[in-house]
């Protein structure tokens, strides 16, 4: 220890005691006080900490301060394992932040109340919804034509194709699991809590088929007006559910495969952005 | 001009868009340095830009970007596209981004997977185009210049070998600019750099080789100082405005800067600048691209 005109200041052996927490509680304690104060002592713990270390820390108070905060279902996604890179892809998507996830919640419980008030002989609201919530939820996350980046990332190296795919998945796992749930609420037989994955699982392929040639808005609502003709032709002179019986889970399926399909062979010739999705 | 090394080479490309002819049978090559691209609205300017940054597709001719064919596969194409830094004209910005989180989605498209050096490197592109306390700020917050200058800061994203610059100065205050010309000009060094603007003053000040576009063809290529040379004994200093001139505007000094005709009576030479240049080179397209200042 030192003391002059200006006081006590600690020397370079307490200094660096103190910084391999060498001291005791008391002493360690009583440096940490002097050092916040002391500007002398603050400037000669500079150079006896190592660069490194200092760097280290810097660049992680700079990343806490100007990292953006990943939305709420990107941070639930990572702690079971998604990856850092996809996780700030996903965080781009407008349909997986709070606001989107909400409305698409409140929809799909309205039109579930519907169903269970009317003793389940009013199915058409949740069939409607059911299927079009992720539908609706991809178009927004998909992007090409409304995205402001558009250009970046049709020539990034990622490529947008894979970009589209990453975000449809995203929606799927966002959206799905909440309207299963809230399907087991309907009433009618058991398999209609899960019937509605039918049409759900072959809308958003049509609609990503359908949007490489047209875009995702008017691919969106070609979807949503036939989905909603279905259902409300059903209403008229069918059975409520007759739109999600297995015969119909047929043609869906066949559906499913022939957009794959035109996405796939779009995507084999993909040697310019935006033909395939 | 297709010699085989160039990093960027077209041969005999063609691009129409319906009716329009975009750009025709362009013949061009580019190396290492920054070269400009001269030429009115429509010249083909835009259009050759995105067919080097693999945005579009040629119609006809053959592209080679870094030695590779990007119409050939996919590979190819990825394999471009992870050596390239391109600014397009219009970028759109989504507002709720802050300037890191937008340069951090652009360098995770750009494959910088691991977060550590890709945060090293999103503040290192930000520090290049003077953006560094900015980092935090959101975009809606950033003035246009600002916003440009972020788009900039992701096109230096690993220091890319080909760097395609679509009117990379609009919406810059001088000073801006004079900070741009100076990234750029490190930037030559090591990379192919094409850049496009209406600003003659920045080919002027940045460029080594000027290429002039109209109509979809290249009606000059070559150094700047040859294109200036074109215009000796074409621009006058002259009490009256040229009669046949191309153009002409009062000066400050009260005189007429007259570009192109005869020698209007009593005018003295002037030195000519590469506007001159670039006004002669266009011809009569030039009344409509010149703006007196």
């Amino acid at each position: 220890m030192t003391t002059g005109t200006q006081g006590w200041h600690a020397d370079p052996a307490l200094l660096s005691s103190y910084l391999a927490g060498d001291l005791d509680a008391v002493n360690g304690a009583s440096v940490e006080q002097h050092v916040s104060r002391c500007a002398s002592c603050r400037a000669a713990v500079g150079p006896l900490l190592e660069p490194q270390l200092l760097e280290q820390t810097w660049t992680g108070i700079r990343d806490a301060v100007e990292r953006p905060a990943l939305p709420f279902a990107v941070r639930l996604a990572r702690r079971c394992g998604l990856s850092e890179p996809t996780a700030v892809l996903l965080a781009s998507a407008a349909s997986l932040r709070g606001a989107w996830l909400v409305g698409a919640f409140l929809s799909l419980s309205f039109a579930t109340l519907a169903a269970y008030a009317s003793g389940g002989t009013a199915l058409a609201p949740f069939l409607l919804a059911a299927p079009l919530a992720p539908v609706l939820g991809v178009a927004a996350a998909y992007g090409p034509r409304q995205d402001p980046l558009e250009a970046l990332i049709a020539t990034a190296p990622y490529g947008r194709t894979r970009l589209i795919l990453l975000r449809t998945v995203g929606v799927l796992v966002s959206v799905l699991p909440v309207t299963v749930l809230l399907g087991l609420a309907v009433p009618g037989p058991p398999w209609l809590s899960a019937a509605w994955l039918g049409p759900a699982l072959a809308l958003v392929p049509v609609l990503l088929a359908l949007a490489g040639f047209v875009g995702p808005r008017t691919a969106a609502a070609i979807v949503s007006l036939v989905w909603a003709g279905v259902v409300l032709a059903s209403t008229r002179a069918l059975t409520p559910t007759w739109p999600v019986e297995a015969a119909q889970q047929g043609v869906y399926l066949g559906l499913a495969v022939a957009a794959c399909a035109v996405i796939a062979i779009r995507a084999g010739t993909d040697r310019q952005p935006g033909l395939a999705l | 001009m297709s010699t085989g090394t160039s990093t960027v080479e077209l041969t005999h490309v063609g691009k129409r868009y319906g009716r329009t002819r975009a750009l025709a049978d362009v013949d061009i090559a580019f190396d290492r340095g920054v070269t400009g691209l001269l030429g009115p609205n429509g010249a083909g300017k835009t259009t050759l830009l995105r067919i080097v940054a693999t945005s579009i597709g040629a119609d006809s001719g053959e592209v080679r970007l870094l030695g590779r064919d990007p119409h050939r596969s996919h590979a190819d194409v990825t394999a471009v596209r992870r050596e390239l830094g391109y600014l397009p004209q219009e970028l759109g910005y989504p507002s709720d981004m802050t300037a890191f989180g937008f340069i951090e989605y652009i360098a995770v498209l750009k494959e910088w997977n691991d977060r550590g050096p890709r945060s090293q490197e999103v503040r290192r592109v930000l520090d290049a185009v003077g953006l560094a306390d900015q980092a935090s700020v959101r975009i809606n917050r950033l003035s246009g210049g600002q916003r440009r200058r972020v788009g900039l800061a992701q096109a230096l994203l690993g220091e890319p070998r080909l760097v395609v610059l679509d009117e990379p100065t609009t919406g810059l205050d001088p000073a801006q600019r004079a900070d741009l010309r100076r990234t750029l000009s490190a930037l030559g060094h090591r990379s192919t750099v094409l850049l496009s603007t209406h600003q003659t003053e920045d080919v002027a000040a940045l460029c080594e080789r000027v290429v002039v576009l109209a109509d979809g063809t290249v009606r000059f290529d070559g150094a700047v100082t040859d294109l200036v040379a074109t215009a000796v004994g074409h621009v006058w200093l002259a009490d009256e405005p040229g009669d046949d001139a191309l153009v002409s505007w009062r000066t400050g000094t009260g005189r007429h800067h007259v570009v192109g005709g005869r020698r209007p009576v009593g005018a003295d030479p002037a030195e000519p600048t590469l506007e001159d240049a670039y006004l002669l080179m266009l011809g009569p397209d030039a009344q409509r691209v010149h703006t007196p200042s």
